[in-house]
């Protein structure tokens, strides 16, 4: 057979078991296969994402590499045992830190249970914007649960594995999230932008919504529980011609720089829409 | 069997690596193919079937990775796999400047695919935000990592498979 119909019938082979394992992952056949698989690579994910995040706070923080830089002068036999030292100290200092956070918030919310969860990656799409925590069904987890740090509301849990789960950010494009201002009590919905910015949609025109005013999630709908901080004002838009009024948010999350979330446990969502893999 | 043997680990290592560490260290919205990167490189050696049964793998292992329906990544590797084979790791060898051309057109393909991916799975998409911010970003790194990846897996196959020479 000439190479050029081997080469085609190689390609359409390939493609055609693509669709198939599409087909089957639409109707959930493959989620043992997807959990075996995602558990040894949760684990490296995880290790990986610990180290790269030490040495982000490495090379992030440049007058603790100059005092580094004069030991290493100093201490020449000694730099590579206190450099790695000093990584690990300073990474175990960041996590003490935030944890330290997150369980005064948690404190301060004796009434939700939460489970604390390492970030272990990001969707490696552009334009779904979730990440991968190190925690799944094995540890409870289960689709829909809220996810939170101690700053604000970070999304939900979307699809989850034996070891690992991936939760959508609120900064998601298709994210949805019933919010409330907390001066002007207007209620409104929350939807990212496909530029990345947040906006508060549907706030009734009387609402007197003014900049740095705090966004809280209402809890109507049921898929996220109320009193939970999303943001604050940065703008609002109103026009007299239209029946709803926006406002641009800023979120009080940082979402560039999550390491470690809490899931809120015994909250039970009400979840509507079918489980799109 | 000692392509298969490194290729897929290797696939799911760079799959890792693109979620774990790069997902982090993102320029506007983009960053490095690693996956694209390796599969393009293999596929300019002439070794046209390992290449596209290591971009279906890559791309099962990128789909797992992933939000997007499962299977669209894998699909549109094999694809790049496809059209970069018809080089037949020819003209590789008679003009370094090859992969840096291939690797445009492969993520010009690839990105197409990602782009399609999220549209079907409900996301809107802003065309010129996702080509500004997005695809223009992560083809430079491509593109820069082209030549160095070609130049690694030419070594790594002369040194799994040794060309066969005549002797008398």
């Amino acid at each position: 057979m000439p190479q050029g119909r081997t080469r085609t019938l190689l390609t359409l082979t390939l493609v055609l078991v693509a669709a198939g394992l599409l087909l089957l992952n639409v109707g959930g056949y493959l989620e043992p296969v997807k959990s075996l698989v995602l558990r040894p690579m949760g684990a490296i994910q995880g290790w990986l994402a610990t180290r790269a995040a030490a040495v982000r706070t490495l090379l992030t923080s440049p007058a603790d590499v100059l005092t580094l830089r004069s030991e290493n002068e100093r201490l020449l036999a000694e730099i590579s045992q206190l450099q790695q030292d000093n990584i690990a100290l300073r990474e175990e200092a960041a996590e003490a830190a935030v944890l330290r956070a997150l369980l005064g918030y948690a404190r301060s919310r004796p009434e939700s249970h939460y489970l604390a969860a390492n970030v272990i990656g990001r969707d490696v799409s552009p334009f779904i914007r979730s990440i991968w925590i190190g925690r799944g069904s094995d540890a409870g987890l289960m689709r829909g649960m809220p996810v939170v740090t101690e700053r604000g509301l970070v999304g939900r849990v979307a699809e989850v594995l034996a070891t690992v789960a991936r939760v959508q950010l609120i900064t998601d494009p298709v994210a949805v999230v019933n919010v409330k201002l907390q001066t002007s009590r207007a209620d409104g919905v929350l939807r990212a932008q496909v530029n990345g910015e947040l906006w508060v949609e549907q706030i009734e025109q009387v609402a007197a919504v003014v900049p740095d005013e705090l966004v809280l999630t209402s809890g109507l709908g049921g898929a996220y529980p109320p009193e939970v901080p999303v943001g604050q004002v940065l703008t609002v838009r109103k026009r007299d011609f239209e029946l709803f009024q926006q406002a641009v948010i800023q979120p009080s999350v940082d979402f560039e720089s999550l390491a470690i979330v809490l899931v809120i446990t015994n909250f039970e969502p009400l979840i509507l829409e079918p489980e799109v893999p | 069997m000692a392509a298969y043997l490194i290729g897929v680990p290797l696939m799911a290592f760079l799959a890792i690596l693109q979620s774990s560490v790069l997902g982090t260290l993102r320029v506007l919205d983009g960053s490095p193919d690693l996956v694209l990167i390796a599969v393009v490189s293999w596929s300019l050696t002439g070794r046209m079937h390992e290449s596209m049964i290591l971009a279906l793998v890559g791309g099962l292992f990128l789909d797992l990775l992933s939000g997007a329906p499962f299977g669209m990544t894998a699909i549109g590797l094999v694809l790049v796999a496809y059209l970069v084979s018809f080089l037949e790791g020819r003209f590789w060898e008679a003009n370094f400047l090859i992969p840096l051309g291939v690797m445009s057109a492969a993520a010009v393909i690839y990105h197409s695919v990602v782009v399609l991916a999220a549209a079907v799975s409900g996301r809107p998409i802003d065309l010129a935000l996702a080509f500004s911010r997005v695809f223009l970003p992560s083809a430079l790194f491509d593109v820069l990592l082209a030549l160095p990846a070609a130049q690694f897996a030419v070594r790594a196959r002369d040194a799994l498979f040794p060309p066969r020479v005549k002797v008398g």
